[in-house]
């Protein structure tokens, strides 16, 4: 790691003015449980870093208007432990308190979890030039398709990259159609989170599609009777403290026995969050069972190619997201 | 041409290195040992005299000791604890979040230190294992974990004990798998997960929650 | 006297622990302490064409680049890593400009602070020229050496198996796992009344001052090696390792205190590991499922260069009575870092491979496990046919039984199913262990006051061997725990032997116990009275004598003075399994209960009960921790752990403790511990055999057994993951 400078900023405004003079080499700091750990490894190089970490109100959750709201700055303890979130939307609670430990959930950033960067051990490994990679160093090749791809997606992948994105949080609200607040340079924007991450195609490098200078200021989430009827699902290597091998966040809106409208979306076995569109048309209208609930699962996986050794997370990824549904629909009852 | 085993590569005798001894002893610039004894509150020393290439004014309180210093922007407060500060309690046993060796309590909740920039604890307490005993004994998280025998090689067991206070201050104590589940954070490579569970069973109604 | 067998206190340095107060090897200052950084290989062999150290040299802070052209007189000796006392043997990095493993250091950057070693180390480019290489087993290139029969042997078991009714044939294979205590290994070399100190966390400080002096053509008496505190072992710190004598020369050459921090994702690379291995387990045996013939054929991973042999075939004729018994053990060398001793390192693969099969067996014979077991004990060794020093086997497994509540348990795959639907599987295993001992160099003083000071040989990694000669010391002289002063770990306090192969307990307990209780006869030669129940300390206040020094050495069963003489010289001296009179080994039986999500096929290790036979309990408090460990063990090495190599690249890929992934809090249920305490006073004065290794030794096979009993599926590889459950 290089000699860098930092300083910590209080407004979103000050922050972008910072960013600006800082000129190519500057990052913008929240927790730092990614960006940090990532320049430890010599992944990331920035020369300036401005922590956004304590802009003023950047922290507020506000659950009393039509919408959720989570500052970008609010820590991921804090949203799972807030208590309309944990007794009114568990998939947003649950995918926050399954990631990581409490340690790094009291440092990481509600907004900066969104810009988690990829697991993909020949990403995070190969800085010294150990692996060849393409999100690393564009155009050097991908070693993990044809590798060890046991950890890798099955669904989004490219010629040039099959990484995983590994965060939770994300593929929660991608599910409950979360919007995005951001602040740049030509000031405010919200998007749909759909609209946020980018599939990996042939610029593998490129993640998200905001910009370098923009701050992810706010999350907003519509509020839903399908929040109480909803789970996150998560399956890992150990029963705690580990990235999903596959996950589910499943939100019904029920009408009496029936599904009125699904919200499905994975993670662990896609490039991006994943919407499981598919899936959601399947159980529209339709009484839940176990058959009904894996046959919709199924669909979900439909598109998926597996690679050497990840096909079980096909298989996995079908059953799980079923006895996620049915999970999210016993909570109708 | 002589084998090289036979040689002596450093050339260097027993009376070279007492000399070499005593350079050091007479250019050392460092704290004294002694210091070491002290159970809380930082001793700053300087970086060995070397002017930090890019650096930052950092001033917080450790155990409740106002601390001022400049500091290598890049520094962890891991680092900064054990390399600058003296207090070693905090261990190092991943650098990267993996383990929770390295957790301490950053405004009274519990962080990794090595993924923590220490620039990020400007303003604010830190509070490290050196910092929890009171003047007359142990914590009883302290004691919780002597009683149930909650470690072995002692090495994780700082950590252990920073977040098991956060755990029971938090909330999180209310039942073994509650604990198990927030307690999984801090990787025990020595398996003395029964008597970590029991110690945190034990001390919980002797810890307010905050 | 006789021991106490009712000792159930804290562990003696559990307050300096909990205090955060217990320094180990990276926690020492020292005045002007420099940082380094080693630069890892990229490749996994070929030779080093050019180190550009300029870019680093600019750096500030940086003070010196070490690369081959520094150290290429250092010596290989059989300290090196990987010689395993052999001379020729081991591989030293940096004395030459080849690479011969993934991850190696092949320069070494020293600063002023721990910031400009990290950024000096990763401005240093190297161009190398990379040669073709294995770094799997079954790769193209590696190296099979002939198969090496195994001495032990009774009996015709080719024609007993053939002409048996009842076999199995089956393998089963263990991945390369590692050891990953979470103190990295560090090295921190200063100088300290006039001598070279090393700080390293290990099991064998004496490699720290021998082992490193014969690598740099010093003086023995130059170097001590210091390790009071270890932070966690396993097996991983049994000697020197490939960053120690890089430390220490440059120490040396820069005249200054230099630490280096091995970071976790480089010890994957650098340091020891289980190696892969693959085990052919033959079982016949006639309809009432006596044993009738074993045979076993093991092959093992090994580096290009090392001295580690396999020794899988070890343990397992001793198990049960077989009628006869063949073995058979190949290594195949490939081009990867030398492998080495884990816990229970042939000794725990072994017994998943051949308590499996015994599984099998039983399930073919439509036999319970348990009578299986029981219905081939023996008292006498089946292959030397002398007795056992003391074999509690059979207690273990009805007393576990019983315990576990092994009755619920039917041959029948999923007829247990949780309110959950989880589907319950109960495993049985056992497992054995040499009780080994070493010698020892003992000094004992006693104060007045009540201060005891003991200096003998071990090193304390969380075992507790501070609590085991605390124990003794307590028991013989009724000293106050508060006021022991151990000093173990450090050659300048005492001889120290390497602690590993559970040899421990039975050797620093019959040394302590010795200066005990020759203090005790001196005392009493100076009362000219025999001693009175009253603590020592109190009797020795009344001669009005200040203190009381005792030294004693103490040579184990079958060995003779040399051994005092070996160990002075940071020789290794082991004993056992074979006495002159019998056989010593500890017992172990472990019962499993697992539940299987039948969805996802998570499974879920709910309840081990484990009983040993361990002779005597020196405390119960913390022999029950060890056992427990030792479970977990078994289940990370069960269902959870393995390290994946990309043979296009070698190295470990998951090479962190997020995928490389340990078990958990969340991963552990109960496990409940239950010793036969009855001391072996055959073996030792202290009747103390080893805990720390048997623990392990058959848990993770009761964890397979009871996967079986759940699904009906028989996963003959480890770990079993979800995939194979599905």
């Amino acid at each position: 790691m290089k000699p860098l400078s930092y300083v910590q900023v209080r407004t979103a405004r000050e922050a972008i003015e910072a960013f600006v003079a800082a000129g190519e080499s500057a990052r913008y700091i929240a927790g730092g449980t990614n960006l940090y750990d990532l320049m430890k490894l010599g992944i990331e190089k920035p020369a300036h870093l401005i922590d956004i970490a304590d802009l003023d109100g950047a922290n507020r959750i506000d659950t009393d208007g039509d919408r959720l709201f989570f500052g970008g700055a609010a820590l991921m303890a804090d949203v799972a432990e807030h208590p309309v979130v944990r007794d009114d939307y568990p998939v947003l609670a649950e995918s926050l308190s399954k990631a990581a430990s409490q340690q790094l959930r009291n440092m990481a950033t509600v907004g900066g979890n969104l810009l988690q960067r990829t697991r993909c051990p020949y990403f995070r490994n190969g800085a010294n030039g150990a692996y060849p990679c393409n999100k690393r160093e564009p155009g050097s090749g991908c070693a993990a398709i044809g590798g060890m791809d046991r950890s890798q997606a099955v669904l989004g992948a490219s010629a040039a990259c099959n990484a995983v994105s590994p965060g939770d949080w994300p593929v929660a609200l991608m599910a409950m159609d979360a919007a995005i607040e951001l602040q740049g340079l030509d000031g405010p924007r919200v998007i749909p989170i759909a609209e946020l991450y980018r599939p990996p195609s042939r610029t593998p490098h490129l993640e998200f599609t905001i910009g370098r200078e923009e701050i992810v200021t706010g999350i907003s989430v519509p509020k839903t009777a399908a929040g109480r009827t909803s789970t996150y699902l998560k399956v890992r290597d150990r029963e705690s403290y580990a990235f999903a091998l596959v996950s589910a966040a499943v939100a019904l809106e029920m009408d009496g026995d029936r599904v009125r409208q699904a919200h499905v979306a994975l993670g662990g076995v896609a490039t991006v969050p994943w919407r499981a569109r598919p899936a959601e048309a399947l159980l529209r209208g339709e009484t839940l069972d176990r058959e009904r609930a894996l046959e919709a699962a199924r669909a979900a996986f439909a598109e998926a190619r597996a690679g050497r050794h990840n096909a079980f997370k096909i298989e996995l990824g079908a059953r799980t997201l079923a006895d996620a549904i049915i999970n999210a629909g016993s909570k109708s009852r | 041409m002589p084998d090289p085993q036979d040689r002596q590569p450093f050339d260097l005798t027993r009376r070279q290195v007492l000399e070499a001894g005593t350079i050091v002893s007479l250019t050392g610039t460092m704290l004294p040992a002694a210091a070491l004894a002290q159970p809380a509150g930082p001793r700053p020393s300087p970086e060995n005299g070397m002017t930090v290439p890019l650096s930052f004014h950092l001033s917080f309180r450790v155990n409740g000791r106002p601390t001022a210093l400049d500091v290598d922007a890049r520094t962890s407060l891991l680092d900064l604890l054990r390399e600058r500060l003296g207090l070693v309690g905090a261990k190092k046993g991943c650098d990267h979040g993996q383990c929770g060796a390295c957790t301490v309590h950053l405004d009274g909740r519990r962080v990794a230190s090595c993924l923590t920039m220490a620039a990020k604890a400007n303003g604010r307490d830190v509070t490290t294992i050196e910092g929890i005993a009171g003047a007359n004994g142990l914590h009883p998280m302290q004691q919780a974990f002597i009683d149930h025998d909650a470690l072995q090689c002692g090495y994780c067991t700082p950590g252990q004990i920073m977040a098991a206070i956060a755990c029971v201050k938090e909330g999180h104590a209310s039942t073994p798998e509650q604990i198990k589940e927030y307690m999984s954070g801090n990787i025990c490579r020595c398996g003395a997960y029964v008597g970590i569970v029991a110690a945190i069973e034990q001390a919980a109604p002797r810890i307010e929650r905050s | 006297m006789t021991p106490n067998r009712n000792a159930d206190r804290p562990r003696i340095d559990a307050h300096e622990k909990v205090l955060g107060r217990a320094l180990y090897a990276a926690d020492q200052p020292f005045p002007g302490l420099l940082h380094a950084m080693t630069v890892p290989a990229t490749i996994a062999k070929g030779r080093v064409l050019s180190i550009d150290t300029a870019a680093a040299l600019q750096v500030p802070g940086v003070v010196r680049v070490f690369t081959h052209d520094d150290f290429s007189q250092i010596r290989t000796t059989p300290a090196a890593r990987g010689a395993y006392g052999q001379p020729g043997k081991g591989y030293q990095p940096m004395t030459a400009p080849q690479v011969r493993h993934r991850g190696e250091p092949v320069a070494l950057v020293v600063a002023e602070t721990l910031e400009a070693a990290v950024e000096g180390a990763e401005a240093v480019t190297v161009r190398y020229a990379e040669d073709p290489f294995s770094a799997r087993m079954d790769d193209d290139l590696a190296s099979p050496e002939p198969d090496a029969v195994s001495p032990l042997a009774s009996g015709d078991a080719e024609a007993a198996f053939a002409s048996a009714v009842h076999t199995i044939d089956v393998e089963y294979r263990h991945p390369q796992q590692h050891h990953n205590p979470i103190e990295l290994i560090s090295t921190t070399a200063a100088f300290e009344d006039g001598t070279l100190r090393i700080y390293e966390g290990t099991q064998s400080a004496a490699a720290f001052a021998g082992g490193l002096a014969g690598m740099m053509g010093m003086e023995p008496q130059a170097l001590r090696g210091v390790s009071p505190y270890t932070g966690g072992g396993f097996g991983q710190k049994n000697g020197v390792q490939e960053q120690s004598v890089l430390v220490a020369s440059a120490a040396l050459l820069l005249r200054r205190p230099v630490k280096l921090v091995v970071p976790r994702g480089q010890l994957f690379h650098t340091a020891s590991y289980r190696p892969h291995s693959r085990h052919r387990v033959r079982l016949a045996a006639d309809g009432d499922g006596r044993l009738l013939a074993g045979i076993y054929e093991t092959v093992q991973q090994n580096s290009r260069y090392d001295g580690f042999a396999s020794d899988h075939g070890a343990t397992p004729p001793r198990m049960y009575g077989y009628g006869a018994w063949r073995g058979r053990e190949r290594i195949v060398r490939v081009d990867t870092q030398t492998p080495g001793h884990q816990r229970a390192p042939y000794e725990h693969p072994a017994s998943h491979a051949t308590e499996c099969a015994l599984d099998e067996l039983a399930g073919a014979l439509g036999m319970d496990p348990v009578a299986l077991r029981l219905a081939n004990d023996t008292q006498r060794d089946p292959i030397t046919g002398k007795p056992f020093s003391s074999r509690h086997l059979a207690d273990c497994l009805r007393r576990g039984a019983a315990l576990f509540g092994w009755d619920r348990r039917t041959n029948q795959p999923g007829a247990l199913v949780a309110e959950n639907g989880d589907r319950i599987g109960l495993g049985v295993a056992c497992g054995s262990y040499k009780a080994a001992m070493t010698p020892s160099v003992t000094t004992l003083r006693l104060s007045a006051g009540g201060q005891c000071r003991i200096a003998t040989s071990g090193h304390e990694m969380g075992q507790g061997i501070r609590s085991v000669i605390a124990a003794e010391l307590i028991d013989v002289l009724g000293v106050d725990p508060d006021k022991l002063d151990i000093r173990i770990g450090d050659t300048g306090h005492a001889p120290q032997h390497l602690t590993a192969g559970s040899w421990g307990a039975g050797s620093a307990a019959p040394a302590a116990r010795a200066a005990a209780l020759k203090l005790r006869e001196e005392l009493s030669q100076l009362t000219e009275a025999a001693l009175s129940d009253e603590p020592v300390p109190v009797q020795l206040a009344r001669t009005r004598r200040p203190y009381l020094e005792v030294s004693v050495d103490t040579v184990p069963l079958g060995k003779d003075r040399q051994a005092i003489e070996q160990l002075r010289r940071g020789m290794p001296v082991t004993t056992g399994p074979e006495y002159p009179d019998f056989l010593a080994f500890s017992w172990i039986a472990h019962f499993a209960e697992v539940h299987v999500e039948p969805s996802t096929g998570r499974v879920r290790v709910r309840r081990v009960v484990s009983v040993a036979d361990c002779g005597r309990v020196m405390n119960r408090r913390t022999a029950e921790s060890q056992v427990r460990g030792g479970v977990v063990w078994g289940i990370g090495a069960a269902l959870r752990e393995v390290a994946e190599c990309d043979p296009r690249f070698g190295g470990v890929l998951n090479n962190d403790l997020a995928e490389y992934v340990v078990p958990v809090n969340a991963d552990i249920g109960a496990i409940d511990v239950d010793f036969i305490d009855e001391p072996d006073s055959r073996l030792n004065p202290s009747g103390v055999k080893g805990l720390g290794e048997v623990a392990m030794v058959g848990a993770a096979a009761a964890i397979v057994n009871a996967v079986h009993n759940a699904t009906g599926k028989r996963i003959r590889h480890l770990p079993i993951r979800i995939e194979d459950l599905l």
